[in-house]
């Protein structure tokens, strides 16, 4: 079962490595730089002669994201290399760096997500929980809500649009 | 945002999250063609998807141990009409929610209800209640914290500083006006500090004294030795007992390490992969050509039951990989997958062995 979920993880940013995955979700979650990691990822996809010929769309995407994170963390690293801390400058710099706080933390946002899909109807979340926590397939969480398949992906449809519109909010 | 915008935000998110459903059972040439063209056609459509992939990885650590309740919401679920309506009652309450509770009002009601002792809303209390208050200068607000055996837990601490504590670890966090002091008494901790000029951030453990210079970093204790390892930005490292403080201050930045332990100071920085050493935060622990032995003592930190190495020549036996610190199962295949490893799994005890 755990086995399960985590396929699916490791399908989303195939194989980068949980640091990363956490840099590139990071950046994902901010409002700014999100748009502008997506920017930079859609200019990249457009370069791209024959998109349609990829066979997973969804995969190179990833690829292309998570390549974006990692040579914005390796410019990170290289900029803070470069600072001397004994400058004044810098130590006025420093003083003006915006509050890692703005990040919501990782375990209240998974608290605030739990609240968030509890506001779904019951079925919903059972469909949820069966999908990403208990790793079943489509076809196996129909037979287990004794509904078509095709409802089970409406729900898991309905519940991430409702999960990431009311934790956008949270900024 | 106008209300026009949001619509149609709205839709693209939902278009998002069809596709992203579809995506999961894979996609036919057709449908992934429009797919493409459909990712193609905007920026904004990319931001949707790469959103709701973000919220998906999420949400598999949301629904974690939901073994008995997916039977209690399918019994709800009977009493619910079968639509894809939101109930009424749950829709009011959230929305009353939301306009009585500010963004970071349940951050910090969640945060104090975390605390094991908090002895700075004891003093609030205490001072409300009309009883006077003497807390010395120094201590405005302490708290202390502690997590269990394979724990870990997370704090926003009154600046907004975040105390990680990994597991078997216990931490106490006094601020006063001029300072911010943290006396990490055992165990393991991340800080991630925001950066106060003229109120500097402290932390005290083992031996060491770590004042932060506007970061992030990994502070563990272990017996007779402390090791300090800088994520982002900069840190300087004294012994506590040095008498000359300033002067022996050792500066880190990020992806150095520096270990304090008795007689042997100053020390020099070495280089190491901070993410790799903070791998805990996701509940991960990374292995590059480790022996055995290390990699064991690494997961005896987490799991309830303990690795054993009943054969010497074992403990050398180097080993790469990622694995989740709360899965030893995983790990247990790993080392059966090994050639010559014999692994025996008792009530109390993992007992690796050679064949």
């Amino acid at each position: 079962m755990a086995t399960a979920n985590k396929t699916l993880v490791e399908r989303l940013f195939a194989a980068h490595g949980g640091a990363l995955q956490g840099f590139l979700a990071r950046r994902v979650r901010r409002h700014p730089e999100a748009a502008e990691l997506a920017q930079e990822v859609y200019l990249r996809m457009l370069r791209v002669p024959d998109l349609d010929a990829i066979r997973n769309p969804e995969a190179y995407l990833y690829t292309v994201a998570s390549n974006l994170a990692k040579e914005h963390a390796r410019q990170q690293r290289k900029d803070a290399a470069a600072l001397d801390v004994d400058d004044p400058l810098v130590q006025e710099q420093l003083a003006e760096l915006p509050s890692v706080a703005g990040d919501l933390d990782n375990e209240q946002r998974i608290r605030r997500l739990r609240e968030v899909l509890q506001q779904l109807p019951a079925k919903c979340q059972a469909a949820v929980a069966l999908q990403y926590w208990h790793g079943l397939s489509y076809e196996e969480i129909a037979q287990r809500l004794g509904v078509s398949t095709h409802m089970v992906k409406k729900y898991l449809s309905q519940a991430l649009v409702h999960c990431r519109r009311r934790m956008a909010r949270l900024g | 945002m106008s209300t026009n915008e949001q619509d149609v935000r709205r839709l693209i998110s939902q278009a998002a999250a069809d596709w992203f459903v579809a995506n999961r059972v894979g996609l036919t040439p057709t449908e992934r063609s429009s797919f493409t063209t459909w990712l193609k056609s905007s920026p904004v459509h990319v931001e949707e998807y790469l959103a709701l992939s973000v919220i998906a990885q999420d949400l598999a650590e949301a629904c974690r141990d939901t073994e008995g309740s997916v039977e209690a919401l399918l019994a709800r679920a009977r009493f619910e009409q079968d639509s894809a309506v939101q109930p009424l009652r749950a829709r009011v309450v959230a929305a009353a929610q939301e306009l009585v509770m500010p963004r970071w009002q349940p951050l910090a009601a969640a945060a104090a209800a975390c605390a094991a002792v908090s002895l700075g809303l004891l003093a609030l209390w205490t001072h409300k209640a009309g009883a006077p208050v003497t807390t010395g200068a120094a201590a405005l607000v302490a708290s202390h914290f502690e997590t269990r055996h394979g724990e870990q837990q997370t704090h926003v601490l009154a600046d907004n500083s975040v105390l990680r504590l990994n597991t078997d670890s216990s931490a106490t966090v006094r601020y006063s006006k001029s300072e911010r002091l943290v006396t990490l008494i055992s165990g393991e901790a991340v800080f991630e500090v925001t950066h106060t000029p003229g109120r500097p951030f402290r932390v005290l453990a083992g031996g060491a004294e770590v004042v932060d210079l506007g970061t992030k970093f990994d502070v563990r204790v272990a017996p007779g030795s402390t090791a300090v390892t800088v994520i982002e930005g900069r840190v300087a490292v004294a012994p506590v007992a040095g008498a000359s403080r300033a002067a022996q201050f050792v500066q880190l930045s990020a992806d150095q390490q520096i270990s304090v332990s008795d007689g042997k100071w100053p020390a020099s920085p070495v280089g190491v992969d901070a993410q790799r050493a903070t791998a805990w935060l996701h509940r991960q622990i990374m292995f590059e050509q480790e022996p055995l032995e290390q990699v064991a003592s690494e997961f005896n930190r987490y799991a309830p039951k303990q690795i054993e190495i009943t054969t010497p020549a074992l403990r050398n036996l180097q080993i790469s990989g990622v694995f989740a610190t709360d899965d030893t199962q995983a790990f247990i295949a790993f080392l059966r997958s090994l050639d010559g490893v014999h692994v025996e799994v008792t009530d109390r005890q993992i007992r690796v062995s050679q064949d």
